[in-house]
């Protein structure tokens, strides 16, 4: 009886301790899954596992100050290129980004970890004061970058940032093209993900979340 | 949104006013709105739904409103990756069909406004369909 009861309790055992690693084998399992399946590209972002460093561009912000790589540091960035005659895209991207804005700010330290910069690709029309003006509307946070067109034209390309401004002369209303996305700059001043067109700013604060999650998750 | 009742007015003709349900002539449009802009800019956005309540195609060729300069109908595309819009000298609508004018794809283009427009003003557009008909639409200006 005693030798059954042993050999009984022995499997039991073991049996117990196989499904115990079975399950935390599962849930490991679940777990990168579902880490993985954040860090897929969807509809929304992509996030790119080895996030980019970006490298030294001088341009000036609303204020007439210097915007430059350093300006990058210690926050999280949301740059978007545009221009102020934009009856459309950005207008509609702004308000967008400003909803962000107010949900990202309602978790803890959320405001103070991030910055929305709006880059106008059209200097010639985009002064200091109406950048000012322009972003102001949308968020008083919001800060309103241009330059000269190589130096634009260097973080663009460091981003991947298409655009293209169509001066005509004689022409008021000229065309300008440019991409509708928005690129995630993290606190090291590396493009670390980019947000797909059409935008809507409680996705975006959520898959922001997620990628905050991620970078806390990878620190520890 | 409820669909407004639209007015047609005929070009030549002036007394004769005809209700929304007309089914000769008929195009109804809702949830026209102008987004609000920051303060002194040029251009704004106005968009709509519009429905065409015929068994045969309308053809909106132009649009025009004493609130601003010029307005024009414009779409925004892609091109290259990038995001730009291109003048629509004319859109078809559909027998029975709808189109909407929404942000990132058909908008009215409205520039030179010719006072602040701020949320809740109202806007009179008219929208021109070949053929002569033209439609005053009341849009709201939202932020």
């Amino acid at each position: 009886m005693h030798r059954i009861s042993l050999k009984f309790s022995i499997m039991i055992t073991t049996v117990a301790l196989a499904a115990t690693l079975a399950g935390v084998w599962l849930a490991e399992i679940y777990r990168q899954h579902d880490s993985r399946a954040m860090l897929l590209p969807d509809r929304v972002m992509t996030l790119f596992p080895d996030p980019k460093p970006l490298t030294a561009f001088a341009l000036t912000d609303d204020g007439k100050r210097v915007f430059d790589l350093a300006a990058l540091k210690g926050k999280w960035s949301f740059l978007f290129f545009g221009f102020t005659h934009c009856p459309d895209v950005c207008p509609t991207t702004l308000a967008e980004l400003a909803r962000a804005h107010d949900e990202i700010a309602k978790s803890k330290g959320g405001a103070e970890m991030v910055q929305f910069v709006f880059i106008s690709v059209d200097p010639s029309r985009d002064t200091a004061s109406k950048l000012r003006q322009y972003v102001d509307y949308f968020d008083a946070t919001f800060v309103g970058v241009t330059g000269d067109n190589a130096q634009i034209g260097n973080l663009a390309g460091q981003l991947g940032a298409a655009y293209q401004v169509a001066i005509t002369p004689g022409m008021e209303n000229y065309p300008v093209y440019h991409t509708a996305a928005v690129f995630l700059v993290d606190p090291q001043a590396r493009y670390h993900a980019v947000f797909t067109p059409p935008h809507d700013g409680e996705a975006i604060s959520k898959r922001f979340k997620v990628v905050r999650e991620l970078v806390r998750g990878k620190a520890t | 949104m409820r669909w407004q009742v639209p007015v047609f007015v005929c070009l030549a003709s002036v007394l004769s006013v005809v209700p929304a349900a007309s089914k000769d002539t008929g195009v109804s449009v809702r949830d026209a709105w102008i987004r609000e802009t920051p303060p002194g800019m040029a251009m704004m956005a106005g968009y709509m739904e519009l429905r065409n309540n015929t068994s045969r195609p309308q053809v909106l060729v132009a649009a025009s409103s004493a609130e601003f300069g010029s307005v024009m109908i414009h779409r925004t595309i892609a091109k290259d990756g990038m995001a730009g819009m291109v003048h629509q000298p004319q859109i078809e609508l559909a027998p029975n069909g709808s189109l909407v004018f929404a942000p990132g794809g058909y908008h009215l283009m409205l520039m030179t406004p010719k006072r602040a427009l701020r949320a809740g003003d109202p806007v009179v557009i008219n929208l021109e369909f070949r053929g002569g008909l033209v439609l005053p639409v009341a849009f709201e200006v939202r932020k």
